[in-house]
C-alpha cells in the first residue's frame, strides 16, 4: 500500500474543499437570506385569505348572535326575528349521524388496506376507487342519495343525509387511516407478536392505538369538510324551519339555512346570514381545537408517534 | 492490514527467542565448565538473572496484550504458553548456575570421572535444542520426541544414583573421592530436572498448535 | 432474584398449552432440524442444525449479513412475518415441531419471548403499559397480579430503581438503554421458556450492556436464552455455547470454551481472532 501518496491526496482534497467553502460562503448567506424571506411571503399570501375571511365573517355576523338566534326556529321571513335553532340541531345531528356510519367503516376499509390487504390487486382497486372517492363532486353524490333513499323512503329525510356525508366521509378517513397505519414501524408489530398476541388485537390495541392522533386528525379532518356541505344536503334532507321530526323526515342544516339566507333580498336575513356563518366556523374551530387539547396534547405528547 | 495484535505477539515471540537463545548458551557453557574446569560463574550468574528479567517483561506483556485486546483461540493460546515457556528458560538459566556454583564449592574435581555428566548432558543440550526448534517451527510432534529423551535421561539419573550408594572396594581413587560422586549427581540432578522442563515447552508447543494438552502430561 | 414467582399466572397460562405435552425431545429445548430459508430467491439459510439445552445461554455470531437475524427469527416462527420470506425445515421447541400445520403460531411466540436489535417500546404506552401490554392483551384481568407481574420483570431486567416513582411516563421518553430494558421487561413479563435476544445490547453503553449481561446470567436459571451479538467477547462472557455463521451456513457450534479456546474449523478461528477479509 502506497501510504504517502495515499496521504498527499487527502491534502489536496482537503485544501480544494476549503478553498471552495471560502469562496461560496458569501454568496451563501445572501442567498440564504433571500430564501427565508421569500419563504415567509408565501406564509403571509396563505394566511390573508384566512384571516380575512375570519375577520368579515365575525365582523359581520357578531351582532346577529343571540340566545334566541341560537335556540328558536326562524321568525317571519319578511320582518325576520326568531333564529337557526333547528339549523344546528340539525347539523349536529346529521354530521353525528354521518360520522356513526363513516367513520368505523372508514377506519376498518383503512385497517383491513394497510393491515390485511397487502399488495394484492383487490388492495390495488380498492385504493384507486377509493382516490376516485375523494374526489367525486358531491352534487352527484347527493343525487345518489335522493335517487337510493329519498324517493324509496318517500320524503326528504336525516337518514338518506347522513348516508351521503358519509359517503363523502369514507374515502378520506380511509385514506388518512391507512397512511397513518403505515406510519407506524413494523418494529412495533413485530413486539406485539412476539409476546403471542393475536393479530387482530395487535392491529386494534397496538397499531391502531400508535396511529390514534393521526387516524383522529383523519376524523376531524373528514367531519369539518362534511359539516360545511351544501349541495348533497339539498338533494337529501331539503332543510326546513322545523325542529328534528323523526329519521325518515326532512331536517335543517347551517349551509342550508345560510345558502337560503344569502338568497333572499333582506337586511336582516342576510346578517343571519352571516350569524349562521359565524356559528358554523366556530363549531368546526371548536372541534379542531377540542381535539388538540382534549387528544393530542394530553399524557403522551413525546409518546405520540404519527401526527399529523 | 497488520492485526494490532500482532504487533504485540510479535514483541512476545522476539523476547521468548531471546530467552532461548541465553538460556542455551547458558547450560552449554555450564557444562563446558565442568568439563573443562573453567570458573565461569560471574558471567552465568549475569545471564541468569538477565533470563529472570526478560521472563517478567514476557509476563508483564502477556497480561497487558490479555487486557488490551482479548485474545482468543489461538493467539490466546500462544500468549498463555509464552509465560510457561518463558519460566522453563529461566528455570534453564538458574539450573546452569547452579551447576557452576556446585562446581565453586567443590573446588577441583578434575581428576573425577565425567563420563556420566558428559553423556546426559548430551542428550539434555540436544532437548534444548529441540524444543526451542519446536517452538520456532511449531512442531506439534516434539513434545513426544521430547518424552522419550526424558527417558533415557531418568533412566541415566537413576543408574547413576544406584551406582553411587553401592559400596565399592576402596581401591579406585577416583570412586572413593566422595566430591566426584557428589557433584556428579548434584549436576546430574540439575540437568534431569533441565529436561523435564524442556518436555513442558515441547508441551506448550503441542497445546499452542492443538488446543489440547499433550498425551504425556 | 425472584422474578418468576408468579404461580397464580403460571397456571393461567398454562391451563392454555394443556395441548402442548412438556416432555422434551432427547432432553433440548430447542432443537433446530435442516432449516432452510430463503428470502424470494435468495437463500439466507442453508441447512441449519443444532440443538440448545435447557437453562443455557447460546450466542449467535458471524459477520453482518450471515443469517444471524434470520435464524433467530425463524425460531419463534417470527420470519414469516416478512412477506418475501421462505422458511423449510423444522425447529423443536421441547418435542414439538413448531412448524408442523397443527401449531398455532401464537402459542410458540407466547412461549418464546423476543427482544430486538432496536428497542422498539410500543409508542403510545407508559412505562408500565408497555410491560402490562401483553399481559392484558392476552385475557389476564387480576389487576394486583398485573401490578406484580410489571414489578418483578421491570426489577428483573434492572430497570425498576430507574423508573419505579415515574411508571406513567411514556416508554418513548426513556433513553435507548433504558427503552431496551423495558423491552426485555416486557418479554419476561409473559414467562417465556425460551428469551431470543437480537443483538440486545448494540445500542447500549457498558454499563447498561453489562447489566443486561448480569441479567442473562440470572435468567439462564429460569429460561433458556438466545443471543444474538456482533460483540465476541460479549458471547464469550455470557454464553454456554456458540453458534458461528457465515453465509447463511452454521460454520461451527460447541462450547463457548472451545469456540474461543480452541476452534475445530478454521474460518472460526479467523473470525473471532479478527483475521478475516
Ligand atoms: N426482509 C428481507 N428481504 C430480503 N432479504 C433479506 C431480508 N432480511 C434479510 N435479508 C438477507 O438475508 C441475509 C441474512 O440477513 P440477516 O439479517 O439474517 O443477517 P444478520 O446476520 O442478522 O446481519 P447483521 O449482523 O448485520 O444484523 C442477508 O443477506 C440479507 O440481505
Ligand atoms: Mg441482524
Amino acid at each position: 500500500m502506497n501510504n504517502t501518496e495515499n496521504h498527499h491526496h487527502n491534502i489536496d482534497h482537503r485544501k480544494v474543499i476549503q478553498d471552495a467553502i471560502v469562496r461560496r460562503s458569501y454568496k451563501r448567506k445572501i442567498v440564504n437570506r433571500v430564501f427565508t424571506g421569500v419563504t415567509i411571503v408565501c406564509v403571509m399570501l396563505a394566511m390573508i385569505p384566512l384571516g380575512s375571511i375570519l375577520f368579515e365573517v365575525v365582523k359581520n355576523g357578531i351582532s346577529a348572535i343571540s340566545i334566541e338566534f341560537l335556540t328558536q326556529p326562524q321568525g317571519s321571513i319578511i320582518r325576520g326575528g326568531g333564529g337557526v335553532g333547528p339549523a344546528i340541531q340539525g347539523t349536529l345531528l346529521t354530521v353525528g349521524y354521518a360520522s356513526l356510519i363513516g367513520v368505523p367503516i372508514g377506519i376498518l376499509a383503512g385497517v383491513y388496506l394497510s393491515e390485511y390487504a397487502g399488495n394484492s390487486k383487490f388492495a390495488y382497486t380498492v385504493r384507486f376507487f377509493n382516490s376516485v372517492m375523494t374526489g367525486m363532486p358531491s352534487i352527484v353524490i347527493g343525487i345518489v342519495g335522493y335517487i337510493v333513499l329519498v324517493i324509496t323512503i318517500g320524503s326528504f329525510n336525516i337518514t338518506a343525509g347522513a348516508v351521503a356525508l358519509s359517503i363523502i366521509m369514507i374515502p378520506i378517513v380511509v385514506a388518512v387511516t391507512e397512511e397513518t397505519l403505515k406510519l407506524v414501524p413494523n418494529s412495533v408489530r413485530e413486539a406485539a407478536h412476539s409476546l403471542g398476541i393475536p393479530k387482530w388485537k395487535v392491529t386494534l390495541f397496538i397499531t391502531l392505538r400508535s396511529a390514534k392522533n393521526g387516524v383522529l386528525t383523519g376524523i376531524v379532518l373528514a367531519v369539518s369538510r362534511v359539516a360545511g356541505e351544501t349541495a348533497p344536503l339539498i338533494m337529501t334532507i331539503l332543510g326546513t324551519s322545523l325542529f328534528f321530526q323523526g329519521f325518515i323526515s326532512p331536517v335543517d342544516a347551517l349551509p342550508l339555512r345560510i345558502w337560503r339566507f344569502a338568497s333572499q333580498p333582506y337586511e336582516h336575513a342576510h346578517s343571519f346570514g352571516w350569524g349562521a356563518a359565524l356559528v358554523l366556523i366556530i363549531m368546526i374551530l371548536s372541534l379542531s381545537v377540542l381535539l388538540r387539547f382534549l387528544v393530542l396534547e394530553r399524557g403522551f405528547k413525546q409518546g405520540s408517534l404519527v401526527k399529523m | 492490514m497488520t492485526r494490532l495484535l500482532d504487533l504485540g505477539i510479535d514483541r512476545i515471540r522476539n523476547s521468548i527467542m531471546d530467552m532461548a537463545k541465553l538460556s542455551e548458551k547458558s547450560v552449554t557453557t555450564a557444562i563446558e565448565s565442568y568439563e573443562k574446569g573453567t570458573s565461569t560463574k560471574k558471567v552465568i550468574f549475569e545471564w541468569s538473572e538477565q533470563l529472570r528479567v526478560l521472563q517478567d517483561e514476557v509476563g508483564d506483556l502477556a497480561i497487558e496484550l490479555i487486557a488490551r485486546y482479548q485474545p482468543v483461540a489461538t493467539d490466546l493460546r500462544f500468549i498463555r504458553s509464552c509465560m510457561e515457556i518463558a519460566y522453563g528458560f529461566s528455570r534453564f538459566g538458574r539450573y546452569a548456575y547452579d551447576i557452576v556454583d556446585v562446581l565453586e564449592t567443590m573446588g577441583s574435581i578434575a581428576d573425577c570421572d565425567k563420563n556420566a555428566v558428559l553423556e546426559m548432558s548430551c542428550t539434555v543440550r540436544e532437548m534444548i535444542r529441540i524444543s526451542v526448534q519446536a517452538l520456532q517451527s511449531k512442531d506439534k510432534n516434539a513434545a513426544e520426541k521430547l518424552y522419550q529423551m526424558d527417558d533415557t535421561v531418568d533412566a541415566l539419573y537413576r543408574k547413576y544414583l544406584r551406582e553411587a550408594i553401592t559400596p565399592h572396594e576402596k581401591t579406585d581413587k577416583r570412586s572413593f573421592d566422595p566430591r566426584c560422586y557428589i557433584s556428579a549427581l548434584l549436576i546430574l540432578r540439575y540437568l534431569e530436572r533441565i529436561s523435564d522442563h524442556a518436555c513442558y515447552i515441547g508441551d506448550s508447543v503441542h497445546y499452542i498448535v492443538t488446543g489440547t494438552s499433550s498425551p504425556r502430561r | 432474584m425472584s422474578w418468576m414467582s408468579s404461580k397464580e399466572y403460571t397456571n393461567t397460562i398454562s391451563y392454555k398449552l394443556s395441548s402442548l405435552s412438556d416432555t422434551k425431545r432427547h432432553g433440548y429445548k430447542v432443537s433446530v432440524k435442516n432449516l432452510n430459508s430463503w428470502f424470494g430467491s435468495k437463500q439466507a439459510l442453508k441447512d441449519i442444525n443444532f440443538d440448545v439445552k435447557e437453562n443455557t445461554v447460546t450466542a449467535l455470531i458471524g459477520p453482518s449479513g450471515c443469517g444471524k437475524t434470520t435464524l433467530i427469527r425463524c425460531l419463534n416462527r417470527m420470519n414469516e412475518m416478512t412477506s418475501s420470506a421462505i422458511v423449510k425445515g423444522s425447529v423443536y421447541l421441547d418435542d414439538i415441531d413448531i412448524y408442523a400445520s397443527n401449531v398455532d403460531p401464537v402459542i410458540i411466540k407466547r412461549r418464546m419471548g423476543m427482544v430486538f436489535q432496536k428497542p422498539n417500546p410500543f409508542p403510545t404506552m407508559s412505562i408500565y403499559d408497555n410491560v402490562a401490554a401483553g399481559l392484558k392483551l392476552n385475557g389476564i384481568r387480576n389487576k394486583a397480579l398485573i401490578r406484580e407481574i410489571v414489578e418483578e420483570s421491570l426489577k428483573g431486567s434492572v430497570l425498576w430503581d430507574e423508573v419505579k416513582d415515574e411508571l406513567g411516563r411514556p416508554g418513548l421518553s426513556l433513553s435507548g438503554g433504558q427503552q431496551q430494558r423495558l423491552c426485555i421487561a416486557r418479554a419476561l413479563a409473559m414467562q417465556p421458556e425460551v428469551l431470543l435476544m437480537d443483538e440486545p445490547t448494540s445500542a447500549l453503553d457498558p454499563i447498561a450492556s453489562a447489566k443486561i449481561e448480569e441479567l442473562m446470567n440470572e435468567l439462564r436459571k429460569e429460561l433458556t436464552v438466545i443471543i444474538v451479538t456482533h460483540n465476541m467477547q460479549q458471547a464469550a462472557r455470557v454464553s454456554d455455547y456458540t453458534a458461528f455463521m457465515y453465509l447463511g451456513e452454521l460454520v461451527e457450534y460447541g462450547p463457548t470454551k472451545q469456540i474461543f479456546e480452541n476452534p475445530q474449523k478454521e474460518l472460526t478461528e479467523r473470525y473471532i481472532s479478527g483475521k478475516f477479509g
